[in-house]
């Protein structure tokens, strides 16, 4: 073989290596999304070619399924979550992001330890506290549990943005005599926004998969849709139709979130420690 | 407002919710620890016991030493597959261009995907009637057709494994892409002028300077797979039997099954103190740069 035929060569295993992976990597999800336009018969076999019915999605949102109330009770759970964490965490993330603090690094530290706690050992003091004071199976409980999984996210992602932003301006800004709140206001505010936005859709993300907390916090009234999945179990097994469809409402939004915000997510996921 | 107090008070709300959200639950986790946590009988926690809990765990329950089996070969298997496989693709992919940039692309579906639904779409996928992974393994090893994999403890375990590389990989790709992208193009020109061959560029230049960034990788991938609960609650529960418990699923069944409150926040607090190692090399990670 020539040099010009080994590198064609080459190129071509490589092509067809990246088919596969993905391949590998998107089959599964289609084959949900096939799965969720069968009917009771056909999602029983290994069918490509079918007749497809949108009776799945109808059925998923009527009595016993309900899946309505776990739509509800998940975007009112994650976006209240996002609401409180995006505010909080940008006030902090400025802060440590343009002043020197006494203890900055322990706390920054810190707060980057509390994501790696499991959430299991999370729980069970907040299980044994909202028995006590009636706030188990509410939206309000699983919002101030989901506080904890979300915030250091926010905080570590905005300190990531905010640091990213050049101080000339807000410089120029307090020497033309603005507070240093106006300057967070009228200047940091605008800059940052994209970023905020960014980190409330990966926080909403996040939030909304959320699945150990609302499992055991939940049974009925709040429970939220990745719990809803175990609805779909009847005395003959698993209903795989339905299950399929209810797997897309839970993931055909978060795709779209997260393809809106593609570019950030490694950083997200890392907190700044690969950027 | 001056600066010198502004800055304090900007960190007070944030601070409130991480303690109140995180760092509270940790130390009251340790406090019931030490206590007969009953769920179903009054008085909680009923009685002090010392570390009657962890004695416990540590010579009488065999289920726990089975569970820290489970988890460990658990990580260090999905550890060294995930990250395997993913630098391969990120090699892959690294060069762009319009297949490769859409594959990149691809790859944040799987991501963006709730770990419980990962969970039940590879039991899907794996069901001895009409999954199509099943189906496809048959084809290639006609001894695996129409087994039923969640049936089979070793089996059970793989399908977990394949579940939770194949939800990690693209993320760590992802990661190693950019990784990749910012080792100078010069250094590994300099190398290949200098007749070096791919394994070798790749060995001696590539290698080297991607280093910190796999490790990051590696230790990120390490800790979440020690808190691995989701997939496996909803492939397997855990079962046949224990072969698929992990800590995280042997606390909560503790815990929330039996309502052993107690005993099981003493195998969290065991499980805790890895994670603090983890995290302590993570940390030095994070605060190289600055």
């Amino acid at each position: 073989m020539t040099g010009r035929q080994r590198k064609q060569f080459w190129n071509a295993i490589q092509i067809i290596l990246i088919l596969i992976a993905a391949g590998i990597m998107i089959i599964p999800i289609i084959w949900i999304f096939l799965a969720a336009f069968k009917s009771h018969v056909d999602v029983y076999q290994l069918k490509l070619f079918f007749s497809p019915t949108l009776e799945n999605f109808s059925t998923v949102f009527q009595s016993p399924y309900d899946l309505g109330h776990k739509l509800f009770n998940s975007t009112v759970v994650a976006g209240v979550t996002v609401l409180f964490a995006i505010p909080i965490a940008t006030l902090a993330a400025y802060s440590f992001s343009r002043f020197r603090l006494r203890g900055e690094t322990t706390l920054l530290v810190m707060i980057l330890a509390t994501q790696f706690v499991p959430a299991v050992v999370i729980v069970l003091p907040f299980f044994v506290m909202f028995r006590d004071i009636g706030l188990l199976d509410t939206r309000t409980g699983l919002i101030l549990v989901n506080l904890a999984i979300v915030m250091p996210f926010a905080i570590w992602m905005i300190k990531g943005f905010i640091d990213g932003i050049p101080i000339d301006t807000e410089e120029a800004a307090m020497v033309d005599g603005s507070t240093r709140l106006q300057v967070i206001w009228n200047i940091v505010l605008p800059m940052a926004a994209p970023g905020l936005f960014t980190a409330g859709i990966f926080c909403f993300i996040i939030a909304w998969n959320e699945f150990l907390f609302a499992l055991i916090l939940t049974n009925k009234n709040a429970v939220t849709l990745p719990i809803g999945l175990a609805l779909f179990k009847a005395e003959e097994g698993d209903l795989w139709n339905l299950l399929s469809a209810a797997g897309i409402i839970i993931m055909l939004p978060m795709f779209i979130l997260a393809l809106t915000i593609r570019r950030y997510f490694v950083q997200g996921m890392t907190m700044g420690a690969v950027r | 407002m001056q600066d010198k107090r502004l800055k304090y008070l900007l960190v007070v709300p944030a601070v409130l919710v991480v303690f109140a959200t995180a760092i509270w639950p940790l130390i009251d986790s340790l406090r019931l620890s030490f206590t007969v946590g009953r769920l179903t009988r009054p008085n909680f926690p009923q009685a002090y016991i010392g570390l009657e809990n962890y004695n416990w765990a540590f010579f009488d329950e065999p289920a726990f030493w089975n569970s820290v089996t489970v988890t460990s070969i658990y990580t260090i298997v999905t550890v060294a597959l995930t990250t395997l496989i993913a630098l391969g693709l990120a090699m892959l992919l690294a060069p762009g261009g319009r297949l490769r940039s859409g594959v990149q692309t691809l790859l944040i579906l799987p991501f963006a995907m709730s770990p419980a639904l990962i969970g039940v779409s590879f039991r899907f996928m794996f069901n001895p009637e009409f999954g199509l992974f099943d189906a496809f393994f048959g084809l290639l090893f006609p001894p695996l057709a129409d087994i039923s994999w969640l049936s089979d403890p070793v089996l059970a375990f793989v399908v977990c494994v394949i579940a939770d590389v194949w939800g990690w990989i693209p993320f760590l790709t992802l990661v190693l892409i950019g990784g990749l992208a910012s080792i100078p193009r010069d250094t590994i020109e300099a190398a290949q002028v200098d007749g070096a061959g791919g394994w070798r560029v790749f060995k001696d230049v590539t290698l080297p300077q991607l280093m910190p960034v796999l490790a990051v990788v590696l230790i990120l991938k390490a800790i979440f797979s020690l808190k691995t609960f989701d997939q496996v609650y909803m492939l397997t529960n855990g079962g046949p039997g224990t072969a698929t418990q992990t800590l995280s699923h042997y606390i909560y069944f503790n815990g929330f099954k039996y309502g052993q409150i107690g005993y099981s926040a003493s195998v969290a607090w065991l499980m805790v103190i890895p994670m603090l190692v983890l995290t302590y090399f993570y940390a030095k990670f994070v605060f190289r740069k600055d």
